[in-house]
């Protein structure tokens, strides 16, 4: 259950203890500021509670060690989780976000949050943050966003002057086709929960909600992570994007917003999923700052 | 820890009646029977006693082992209670562990409805376990399936234990196994034949993702070629992987192992060891990150699980 700085609970809650999740609390001595949001991690499509490859274990540990909280959750019908019968997978996430935060509640008291996801586990983020105004951060692994001006064009560009590209085709070419196409019944995209949009759902996308989200974490006082992966390649393609298409005023302000077309959509890669921790927890050191800044502030009026 | 079952088993020897009522427990107890330690354990197993009692159980989850290296397992009580047979699952690893997360579980849950308890566990390093790759090596790993069928005897206290070894850990079973005759039967899932050919399998699967992805820089390129299909292993579990020879197969008693094998391909070192063929394409050597839930391999495993 523990390692010096941390301990680790498994829960089972709500209604019959249907939802699994496990908590992970700092040491006492780890505890640097009063007050540190908590994060919750959704899951990403279909994979369970740890993440792809682990990532999100190793983030609740590494951020366990900076003070932080935090909760990885089988959400119904995922991992340990079963199923809600009869509701649809919006109402589903609806009725176990209300699990989690009452579980959190009676563990940690009211928390402000930061609700991080990857894929469908972004989507996710992004519908349950204007709802709830515990929700002061998002981390958000490649969400949707939908194509700007300039997007075609770079698109051209970047295709046709890369030279892997080139290389690839070549090897493709000359080399015998070594493995049959997939595609069986029994093995399942464990990121089928996205409702991947086509290019042009995406450019008559209503960006209300992502917007209202953002909007939502502004007032609050909070901030956004976004990471952009190769995966998003079929609609975003430049760092600053996201904040064009959005216009949400002040944007730079809260936001932190970056492009890694090197990085497959799941980490594949350790050194990306290095990369990755490090830049969440670098990000996650401006709450332990702004509470350290507010707790000065008390002290010194 | 504390079994919720157990714990109501022995309040129930002491006269002691546990229930659950609107979320909250209740208890009804002869006078001075309720010790403080054990309102302290009843206090401290609350959920999961709740769980239980309100009949929504159908895993409990927990920590054990090594105080600082903590291990992450599951129970699945055997429905209907009793249940004399414990089948712990020792789970592949890597992308194989992920791929089959969802598999294993389903197969945990069929074995449970048919009167079995089950134990699935995450190495250290691995899953929710504690640890990192780096800290890690195949000794620990043999170890937490020692500890695992340890802990499962306990929580579930059945005598008869069978093992089932997906993949590589398949290797790891028996090399914990090894000639001991507390284990009854062994079934392994598309076994790999050695450390040495699993390493060689994990290469060409990172050669494979360092080929599609068009994005990589060559110095992200030259550090990525240090990884294996994705995770960067310690010299010595390299190391410790290339000693793990076929022999771990053949020191457990031939009569105990049973292979259920996707592909008739599959060479298994040992010969004259059953092997059931249940047709279904994997893809373990490649780079497909597709969860797989392969019901005739389901099917055969509990069978041979499950027969008496």
């Amino acid at each position: 259950m523990s390692d010096p700085v941390l301990t680790e609970e498994p829960l089972q809650f709500g209604d019959g203890g249907r939802l699994f999740g496990i908590l992970t609390l700092p040491s006492m001595s780890h505890r640097k500021a009063p007050g540190l949001p908590v994060f919750v991690f959704l899951n990403a499509g279909l994979l369970h509670r740890v993440g792809p490859r682990r990532l999100y274990v190793h983030l609740a540990r590494d951020l366990s060690r900076m003070g932080f909280s935090s909760l990885r959750v089988d959400l119904a019908g995922i991992g340990d989780s079963p199923p809600r019968p009869g509701l649809t997978n919006q109402q589903s996430v609806a009725a176990d976000y209300d699990e989690i935060l009452r579980v959190l509640e009676s563990r940690l008291a009211r928390v402000p949050l930061i609700l991080a996801g990857l894929c469908s586990g972004a989507d996710n983020a992004i519908r349950l943050a204007p709802k709830d105004s515990r929700v002061v951060g998002l981390v958000l692994l490649d969400p949707v966003c939908s194509p700007d001006d300039g997007f075609s064009a770079r698109a051209f560009v970047s295709k046709y002057t890369n030279t892997a590209r080139y290389v690839a085709w070549l090897k493709r070419r000359f080399e015998a086709p070594t493995t049959q196409p997939r595609g069986s019944q029994e093995q399942i995209d464990p990121l089928t929960l996205r409702d991947a949009p086509t290019l042009e759902q995406l450019r008559d996308a209503p960006l209300e909600q992502l917007r209202s989200a953002f909007e939502s974490i502004r007032e609050r006082d909070g901030r956004v992570l976004s990471v952009f992966t190769q995966y998003a390649l079929q609609y975003y393609n430049q760092a600053g994007q996201l904040a064009r298409v959005l216009g949400v005023a002040g944007y730079q302000q809260f936001c932190t917003e970056l492009f890694w077309p090197q990085a497959e959509h799941t980490y594949t890669l350790e050194l990306h999923r290095r990369r990755l921790i490090d830049a969440i927890k670098t990000w996650a050191g401006g709450f332990i700052r702004s509470r350290i800044d507010v707790t000065r502030n008390i002290g010194t009026d | 820890m504390d079994s919720a079952e157990n714990l109501i088993a022995e309040l129930e020897r002491l006269g002691i009646t546990v229930w659950a009522e609107a979320d909250r427990l209740r208890y009804k107890a002869p006078q001075g029977s309720l010790t403080p330690e054990l309102k302290q354990r009843l206090t401290d197993n609350k959920d999961r006693l709740l769980t239980l009692l309100s009949g929504h159980l159908v895993h409990e989850a927990f920590f054990f082992g090594p105080r600082n290296q903590r291990i992450f397992a599951n129970y699945h009580p055997a429905a209907g209670g009793g249940g004399a047979v414990l089948t712990v699952i020792c789970p592949p690893l890597f992308s194989d562990y992920m791929r089959t997360h969802l598999a294993l579980r389903e197969l945990a849950m069929a074995l449970a409805d048919r009167g079995q308890h089950v134990l699935r566990l995450d190495y250290r390093g691995t899953g929710d376990s504690f640890g990192d790759l780096s800290e890690v090596a195949i000794s620990d790993w043999v170890e937490d399936i020692t500890l695992a069928v340890r802990e499962g005897r306990e929580i579930s206290g059945s005598r008869v234990v069978r093992l089932l070894g997906v993949r590589a850990g398949a290797l790891l079973a028996c090399k914990s196994v090894g000639a001991s005759s507390d284990v009854q039967r062994l079934v392994l899932w598309d076994p790999v034949p050695d450390g040495a050919s699993y390493l060689q399998v994990l290469r060409g699967i990172q050669v494979a993702l360092c080929e599609r992805n068009l994005y990589l820089s060559r110095a992200e390129r030259s550090d990525a070629m240090h990884e294996y299909a994705g995770y960067t292993l310690s010299e010595r579990m390299v190391e410790e992987f290339r000693l793990l020879d076929g022999s771990a197969y053949s020191s457990v008693p031939k009569n105990t192992l049973h292979v259920v094998s996707t592909s008739s391909k599959t060479g298994f070192p040992v010969p004259g060891v059953p092997q059931d063929v249940a047709p279904f394409r994997c893809d373990w050597d490649t780079a497909a990150d597709e969860l797989i839930v392969p019901g005739p391999v389901l099917e055969r495993l509990i069978a041979c699980l499950t027969r008496s």
